[in-house]
């Protein structure tokens, strides 16, 4: 017998108080660790989604709406722009790469994207990748003869169920232009896991005032500049034209941080509440426990056990209680996050709550230092005690 | 003879802190010396410093005046916890309501006792208890909790673990007062024996006849103790 093994016995000895207590404890760590896993995942998918290009040229409004509605999709997308600024562009020495983007309606909720193949294509910059797991990519057709082919993402074929070869369309008035399925993406954890791509000729081909226009519409273009220090003179271009607009989506991804930021600080108010609890938690247990046992921690001490070693079975049975709360709120955590993902998911955020964060182990043992510092008083109570006072005969 | 006692006190007096008044002397005694391997049984009167004076033997707590020798150790000197473990390896402790750890088995009760003391190699420790409560007639009792025990059963558990480190010295308080008549001196027997066989010195706190029957010696504690002496005669 060790103190270690007789604290385990006394956990055991109360079997639904200790998993009672347990249970509190994996409840309010898996509130800390979801709540973190999911900020961190949220930001990590605002910056995987975003950083791939420099530039997000649209039209006149909200440079926040802008990058929403184009780049995660979960705002309204802004007002058109003409075409045109995507063939000026496209013909920039300063750019690289230039992708047009049409943001049109939602088939079952799942974004209509047009675009051409630079879209997908695999430049050296770039973070994400995109690759088939079935079909093949939508052909760059000419406005002429739009071939009305889709490649879906991942997420949005899995939901809807949609197979290569399989014609879809939304509305009534769309039956006349059913796309074809072409080709599904690979999961790539981000928004584009639940969009429906295709040609921007498809895209004008569908929309009955875009195919009577001379000059076709856009949402926005995307641009990538050849030197970053030709960054802030393209910007300015576009800034001064009455037309476009220009947005650093690093700039409004710190404009949205920032006010996650605020959501942050009151939700770690709410988790300093809950360390506090389960504090609380772990302390009532305890000392309802040794409070309890004041007899037999007597007649241990009679039997002749040092007063440091009652002190550590009560010390060891706090930690034992917050090691299991702990291990169990960190997987719990998990699964929350995982289940929160899915919901924050469909509204165009994408997170990865698998990922292993290195702050866990900061908190497992954060939650075992704070489990033992609440068993010190009842601890402290077992080391007091009296011997001769308990071991009185009952009555 | 006091070179030969395994217990030897000598002018030990105990009171009790009261607020705001004086002391309260509960055990005023001259002089108390007992043979090894004797067994002695005290008797007296409730409230007569029976348990006071077993507490005081085995350093559960310390007399207001006066020297407790137990095997030539004067406990009285020691540090608490050199007390403590000078108690976990000399002396054995049955209580009259076995005070049994009721998380632990039978088997984990007795070796409770050895985890307190260096006595026992801890590889042993199990062969060991499981050996005692089998002497006691507990071999089939081995993983049962106090609670899943008989009221003898759980004693005799406790008298095992009182033998766990093999200690010179047994104490007893009442052992069989919560135990029937029956139970209790089939109880009395078993414990009498062991500590016979194993030469034990015994001090028993008892009113049974058959305790009484088998000691080498009998004390009445209103004839030790002289504030009981006193308060009896007033």
């Amino acid at each position: 017998m060790t103190i270690l093994t007789v604290a385990l016995k006394y956990l055991r000895g109360r079997l639904v108080a200790t998993t009672l207590t347990a249970v509190s404890i994996a409840l309010g760590v898996s509130l800390v660790v979801a709540s973190v896993l999911l900020a961190r995942g949220i930001k990590d998918g605002f910056i995987a989604g975003a950083t791939d290009y420099n530039l997000v040229v649209g039209a006149k409004g909200s440079p926040t709406q802008l990058v929403l509605g184009v780049v995660f999709r979960m705002d309204l997308a802004t007002p058109n722009i003409e075409d045109t600024i995507y063939q000026s562009l496209h013909q920039d020495p300063r750019v690289e790469t230039a992708v047009p983007i049409g943001v049109g309606d939602a088939f079952r909720g799942f974004r209509y994207v047009a675009t051409n193949s630079a879209y997908f294509a695999a430049f050296p910059w770039r973070r994400k990748t995109f690759a088939l797991a079935a079909g093949k990519f939508f052909a760059d057709d000419p406005p002429s003869e739009p071939a009305y082919e889709a490649v879906l993402g991942a997420e949005a074929a899995r939901s809807t169920g949609l197979q290569i070869g399989d014609r879809f369309y939304e509305g009534e008035e769309m039956a006349e232009y059913p796309l074809t399925v072409v080709g599904i993406l690979r999961p790539t954890h981000s928004a584009d896991d639940r969009a429906i791509f295709f040609s921007l000729p498809s895209y004008w081909g569908m929309n009955e005032v875009a195919r009577g226009m001379a000059v076709k519409p856009l949402t926005a273009v995307l641009i990538r500049p050849k030197r970053m220090s030709d960054l802030p003179s393209l910007n300015r271009e576009l800034n001064i034209s009455a037309d476009t607009q220009a947005v650093l989506p690093s700039a409004v991804l710190l404009t949205i941080f920032n006010m996650m930021a605020v959501a942050e600080n009151v939700l770690k108010m709410i988790l300093a509440i809950v360390g506090i609890i389960v504090l609380l938690y772990v302390f009532v247990a305890m000392y309802s426990a040794t409070m309890e046992r004041r007899r037999e921690i007597a007649t241990m001490r009679a039997l002749g056990a040092r007063r440091a070693t009652v002190f550590g079975i009560i010390l060891a049975e706090s930690a034992g209680l917050a090691t299991v709360g702990g291990v169990v709120g960190l997987l719990a955590g998990h699964a929350i996050a995982y289940l929160a993902g899915l919901v924050l998911g469909q509204s165009g955020l994408v997170t990865n709550p698998f990922l292993f964060n290195p702050f866990e182990p900061v908190v497992l043992v954060s939650v075992i230092l704070l489990g033992t510092l609440a068993g010190l008083l009842p601890a402290v109570l077992a080391y007091r005690t009296e011997v001769a006072e308990n071991l009185a005969p009952l009555s | 003879m006091s070179e030969q006692s395994a217990v030897l006190l000598r002018e030990v007096k105990k009171a009790f802190p009261l607020h705001g008044r004086q002391a309260l002397e509960v055990l005023d005694l001259e002089h108390l010396a007992l043979p090894a391997g004797s067994c002695t049984v005290l008797r007296g009167r409730s409230g007569s410093g029976k348990t006071t004076l077993l507490n005081l033997i085995a350093g559960v707590t310390v007399p207001t005046a006066g020297t407790i020798r137990i095997g030539g150790t004067d406990v009285v000197a020691l540090s608490e916890a050199r007390r403590d473990r000078f108690r976990a390896e000399n002396v054995g402790y049955v209580f009259q309501t076995f005070n049994l750890v009721a998380a632990l088995s039978a088997l984990e009760n007795v070796s409770l006792a050895m985890m307190f003391a260096s006595v026992v190699p801890q590889r042993e420790q199990r062969r060991r208890a499981g050996d005692l409560l089998t002497r006691l007639g507990l071999s089939e009792r081995l993983a049962h909790k106090p609670a899943q025990l008989s009221r003898g059963e759980q004693q005799r558990v406790a008298i095992a673990r009182a033998l766990a480190n093999s200690p010179p010295l047994v104490l007893a308080d009442e052992p069989c007062a919560s135990l029937d008549a029956k139970t209790a001196d089939e109880v009395l027997a078993i414990f009498l024996a062991v500590c016979r066989q194993d030469k034990k010195t015994l001090l028993l706190v008892s009113h049974d006849e058959a305790a009484l029957g088998g000691a080498d010696r009998v004390i009445d504690m209103a004839e030790l103790n002289r504030t009981e002496a006193s308060s009896g005669s007033a």
